[in-house]
């Protein structure tokens, strides 16, 4: 076939005669050429059947080869590459808000980033803060402004914003019954229209950028009371600016670097964010000298309410003596926000997967971390146990330091305890004072290991039971007749209005007027005498040296007590057995003090004070102080009232605090 | 017409071959590449970090490579000058410095001459207790600063570990400085329930560097390991202060039985969801009860110094369940015969639990039951060593008749129960199942020391002159 050239002198149109010479030709050359043609078509075949088997060989040895030393790293946990959102380069968000009786949601960029379409939740105004960068959510809160308040604390809560992040407002049910002046005034320096308007069931919705444009707002009105507005349905465009400009330029420090991380993350924090000049998250408070609890565990216990864990771990840090190593944070559930806050003050925290249900979910949540307290401090001999919704007062540590030593020496001694259920603005004096008490107040205490070891953490209620921890702790079985040590004015604030047992009305009747120490290094006096028999001496000794009220005037009437200061008064009120509270309760309910069970007393004594002068209520004839009793004094009787009247005013909590 | 169709698919078969042929040089040669390039990348990898580290490494081990004593003295200045307060573990140099205590404890003028830290060796292990340190990254930046390349291994909190559903925090337990050729191996101990130090394993994550150092040639970190809180004592070594136990030789001893093993509280956890835990006010308190008989006679015997271990069914619960067996009534010690001392049971007795039974003796089938506090007993089993296996014996009072329990030989490892530091043997599950056979799992509320278990043999019977001797009831 080689020799074979085309002859280039045949013209087209002889291209038959050239054909035919070539046929003529080959013919010649059959034998040979019908061999050559066998074989290159066989040759050809085999070297496409080898080709195809060589690629698939190749192929096949490079997927084991890297399936090979993937196994070889893999050492024992499967690392799973969480596949990162690809970066965002689009500069334009579409944003979606929908406000409605039942349902809100907020859609941004086709992700829903909030629905509430739960019953009897999630009433009030939902605000979600965006990064005007990134677009992230870097806050998500709901404010009841249908309740008193909580209009304030959305207030608190916009005014710590940055400036130039994104905000979206939608109401659910109801969100303008308690959305005072000023609160309406800040949305409306935030740009909205409406808002000054804002009233009984509107529906509404707002998008805006904090200190600049405003994307969007829409309303309906509510026709009449008894109806609700149309739902709204609110689609906007909002447009991203540069990361350089969502962004501070502090200095490169460790602490800068824990702010930078949590500024980028949340939102809704105030200066601890701000680019000029942001608040410390080191305070370095003076050491306490010959501190008895720096080396006693702290847990915090918290849930996911982390702007109530970042006041109170403020506090915390703050207070004198405090030893940040030894505190850990609880988290009850997954929940990034509240471990974001845990890392900016550079502490440790553990979550822990909810078991259970309600009063149940804390209760095992409150074990699993005393035994991991107990677990990662195995030399304590105490733990203090703290609560995410708890101000710390700045001698906290000072005060437990000097009272310490009682726990571990008396055996009749159950609890040290910062709160005093009675300790309101006009019941609590003394910051010096201690207290013997047959309750539990929580709140801020001191647990013995050995208590908690050997009686509690074995038959702790078990998640079925829907028990509250601190309810249990203080049921007789476990009690056994001993007693809390607790102070006069409380070393912790309960500042928390969401929550559990929890409510603004609540909170407002019986946490808001609580007392609170602010002076720093309080020398406690009297700390000897709270030991079991000292204090009986010290009981008799006040009861000797008290002046007896007149027992003829109404004790609810300011009058009651003289116009004094600084003197001690006793009255007697009746009191058939041990449980009978019937006049304590009315007394209490006066006094505008703790009156939902029984509280801070003392075999049958309560110690408060009135008017700046200590005042010693005495139970007849149930208290063995009856004896102090002149013959010639008939002890109080008040009666309850009729059963409908407070059962309303009481909250759910009531019930479930009584059980 | 049928030639014309030949030589097309000739051409056409040509033509496809060399388009193949093409493609497979094309394909070969992006093969080629791309596997140097791999190999360039995992060589990349193994050999150090930048290229500047590789080129240190080759030069270090073409030129006689620097002085150990050199990155030890530059570590402990790092270390010092961020007040994080290690000690000296390494069992070569303790070895070292163990042949001449006195002279070191005594002589406080500086030696010049390097004698301890300049011994030739790949590592320096120090130990560095976590409470005393808040892990700052300072550290590791001056550390970088001063040309260490370092490495940080983390692992779960095995303290949390035992409880449910908590997302425990991982913690370091292991860090390396390499400095050339030389690297300091940090180990760090945590303080656990039952006042010992414990650290951890050393394992490698997917991503680390498997040739940063020579991970097998570490002393430190095969397995965890349970220590006594050490006594310090500051000593001038080779003109370095440093701060070593105060007996090299004993740390050394306690080194090469510091073996751990964590309870298996995954399977513990399967356990109680097939047989869920007796809550029941009884089983609380007998609970209760055996903790408390265990701490005294834990106490009692390391008094004593007498080795012993869980055995039986306290060792079943602690394998099974990670707690006592609130249905076993008593509480089982293993104890060799070579470790017996007569002191045993005056010790007890002092301790506030009587004898309750003896029998056998000393050379044969010797057991020991004390009293404690209501019906709770504790036995003390004593082990007898042949060469392929071990055993301890049984007696029936009544008849006199001998048992003999079979065990496969086994170590004994460290671990905690019931906030204690106590012996298991190693081979736990060889242990729990020679005695209670492959069904160990399941609960069985009934048992029969003299047929149940399913490694017990009968062995005669005690000679009726030799009754009271080993056979005695109080």
């Amino acid at each position: 076939m080689d020799e074979w050239k085309p002859n280039p002198a045949i013209k087209p149109h002889k291209k038959r005669s050239w054909y035919l010479a070539w046929k003529y030709k080959l013919m010649n050359q059959r034998a040979l050429r019908k061999l050559c043609q066998t074989g290159a078509v066989l040759f050809l075949l085999v070297t496409v059947i080898v080709n195809i088997k060589l690629i698939l060989d190749t192929r096949r040895a490079a997927y084991e080869e890297e399936e090979e030393s993937a196994q070889d790293y893999d050492d024992e946990t499967l690392n799973v590459e969480v596949p990162r959102h690809p970066v965002r380069n689009k500069k334009v968000l579409d944003v979606e808000v929908y406000s409605s009786r039942s349902k809100v949601y907020v859609a941004v960029d086709g992700t829903t980033v909030l629905e509430d379409e739960a019953r009897e939740q999630g009433r009030g105004i939902h605000i979600i803060v965006l990064n005007q960068a990134t677009g992230h959510v870097m806050a998500k809160r709901v404010f009841d402004t249908y309740s008193p308040h909580e209009d304030e604390a959305m207030v608190l809560f916009l005014n710590m914003v940055a400036r130039g992040r994104i905000l979206i407002f939608t109401i659910k049910d109801e969100g303008s019954f308690h959305l005072k002046d000023t609160a309406k005034n800040v949305l409306k320096s935030l740009g909205s229209q409406v808002a000054p308007f804002l009233s009984w069931r509107d529906m509404w919705t707002f998008v805006g950028k904090k200190g600049g444009e405003v994307y969007g707002e829409k309303h309906a009105k509510s026709p009449a009371l008894s109806t609700w507005g149309d739902p709204v349905l609110l689609k906007t465009e909002v447009h991203l600016t540069s990361v350089e400009d969502a962004e501070c330029h502090w200095p490169d420090t460790e602490l800068n670097r824990r702010r930078k991380r949590f500024c980028s993350k949340v939102e809704g924090y105030g200066s601890v964010c701000s680019c000029k000049d942001p608040t410390p998250i080191e305070f370095n408070p003076d050491p306490l000298k010959d501190n008895k609890v720096f080396d006693v565990p702290v847990a915090v216990i918290a849930g996911n309410r982390p702007n109530y864990l970042y006041r109170m771990l403020r506090s915390l840090l703050s207070a004198q003596g405090v030893n940040p190593q030894m505190i850990t944070v609880f988290i009850d559930g997954y929940y990034e926000e509240p471990m974001d806050v845990v890392e900016l003050f550079g502490l440790s925290g553990i979550q822990h997967t909810p078991i259970s249900i309600k009063n149940a979910r804390v209760s095992q949540h409150y074990k699993a971390s005393l035994t991991a307290t107990f677990n990662l401090f195995p030399d304590a001999k105490f733990a203090v146990v703290l609560e995410e919704d708890l101000d710390i007062s700045v001698d906290f540590f000072s005060f437990l330091s000097q009272s310490i030593h009682l726990l571990e020496e008396d055996e009749s001694l159950y609890c040290i305890s910062a709160w005093n259920d009675q300790g309101y603005e006009h019941t609590a004096e003394d910051p010096s004072l201690l207290y013997r008490v047959e309750t539990m107040p929580g709140l801020g205490w001191v647990l013995r290991k050995s208590l908690y070891k050997d009686e509690l953490e074995p038959k702790w209620p078990t998640p079925e039971k829907l028990w509250d921890w601190d309810m249990w702790m203080r049921m007789p079985e476990q009690r056994k007749g001993r007693e809390c040590i607790i102070p006069d004015i409380s070393r912790s604030y309960h500042f928390g209005i969401v929550g559990l047992n929890m409510n603004g009305y609540f909170h407002e009747a019986y946490f808001k007027k609580h007392k609170f120490n602010t002076v720093p290094n309080v020398q406690l006096k009297n700390v000897e005498s709270l030991r079991k028999d000292a204090y009986e001496t010290e009981i008799h000794r006040l009861l000797g040296e008290a002046e007896i009220l007149d027992h003829s005037k109404n004790p609810c009437e300011d009058s009651f007590v003289p116009d004094t200061e600084g003197r001690v008064y006793v009255m007697f009120i009746r009191m058939e057995q041990e449980a009978d509270f019937t006049t304590w309760t009315q007394l209490a309910k006066c006094l505008h003090i703790w009156d939902l069970d029984v509280r801070g007393n003392h075999k049958g004594l309560w110690r408060l004070f009135r008017k700046k002068n200590h005042f010693l209520v005495v139970g007849v004839p149930a208290s063995p102080y009856s004896s102090k009793k002149p013959s010639s004094v008939t002890p109080i009787y008040m009666e309850p009232p009729a059963k409908e009247e407070g059962a309303v005013a009481v909250p759910a909590v009531a019930a479930a605090e009584q059980t | 017409m049928q030639k014309i169709n030949k030589n097309v698919v000739l051409a056409l078969l040509s033509l496809t071959s060399l388009v193949f042929l093409l493609f497979q040089l094309c394909y070969y040669k992006f093969y080629l590449s791309q596997k140097v390039r791999e190999n360039c990348a995992a060589q990349a990898c193994l050999c150090g970090i930048t290229p500047y580290n590789a080129y240190s490494e080759t030069f270090s081990s073409i030129n006689a490579s620097p002085a150990p004593n050199h990155v030890v003295r530059k570590f402990l200045g790092l270390i010092s000058s961020h007040n994080i307060p290690v000690y000296l573990i390494d069992p070569l140099i303790l070895g070292l410095i163990d042949k001449d205590i006195e002279q070191i404890r005594s002589s406080d003028g500086p030696s010049t001459d390097c004698k301890y830290f300049c011994a030739p060796r790949d590592f320096t292990t120090f130990a560095l207790l976590d409470k005393t340190w808040k892990h700052e990254m300072g550290l590791f930046r001056t550390a970088e600063k001063m040309g260490f390349q370092w490495l940080k291994i983390i692992n779960k909190d095995p303290r949390l570990d035992g409880m449910d559903d908590l997302s425990g925090i991982e913690i370091p337990l292991h860090y390396i400085f390499k400095l050339a050729s030389h690297a300091i191996h940090l180990v760090v101990f945590y303080e656990r329930s039952g006042n010992y130090l414990w650290h951890g394993p050393l394992r490698l994550k997917q991503h680390m560097d498997r040739k940063f150092v020579p991970f097998r040639k570490l002393h430190f970190g095969r397995y965890p390991g349970a220590y006594e809180k050490p006594e310090l004592v500051l000593v001038s070594i080779d003109d370095l202060k440093v701060q070593i136990p105060k007996n090299p030789s004993s740390f050394l001893d306690e080194m090469s039985h510091s073996r751990f093993l964590e309870c298996r509280y995954r399977e513990a956890r399967a356990f109680f969801q097939l047989y869920p835990d007796d809550a029941s006010l009884d089983a609380v308190v007998f609970r209760k009860k055996a903790k408390s008989l265990l701490h005294l006679a834990v106490r009692t015997l390391n008094n004593l110094g007498v080795k012993f271990w869980l055995s039986s069914g306290t060792c079943l619960g602690w394998y099974r369940q990670c707690n006592v067996i609130p249905h076993s009534k008593d509480v089982d010690l293993g104890v060799f015969i070579r470790d017996y001392k007569a002191d045993i049971i005056p010790a007890f007795q002092k301790a506030g639990l009587p004898l309750k039974h003896k029998f056998g003796k000393v050379e044969d089938s010797l057991e020991l039951s004390f009293q404690g506090e209501d019906d709770v007993k504790l036995d003390i089993f004593f082990f007898y060593e042949e060469d392929d296996h071990i055993w301890n014996g049984g007696t029936q009072a009544k008849s006199g008749k001998k048992f003999k329990y079979l065990f496969p030989k086994f170590t004994l490892c460290w671990t905690e129960f019931v906030e204690l530091k106590v012996h298991v043997p190693c081979e736990t599950l060889q242990y729990v199942e020679a005695n209670y056979g492959p069904d160990w799992k399941v609960p069985v509320k009934t048992w029969d020391w003299k047929s149940s278990p399913s490694n017990v043999q009968y062995n005669g019977v005690w000679p009726v002159d030799e009754w009271d001797d080993v056979i005695q009831i109080y």
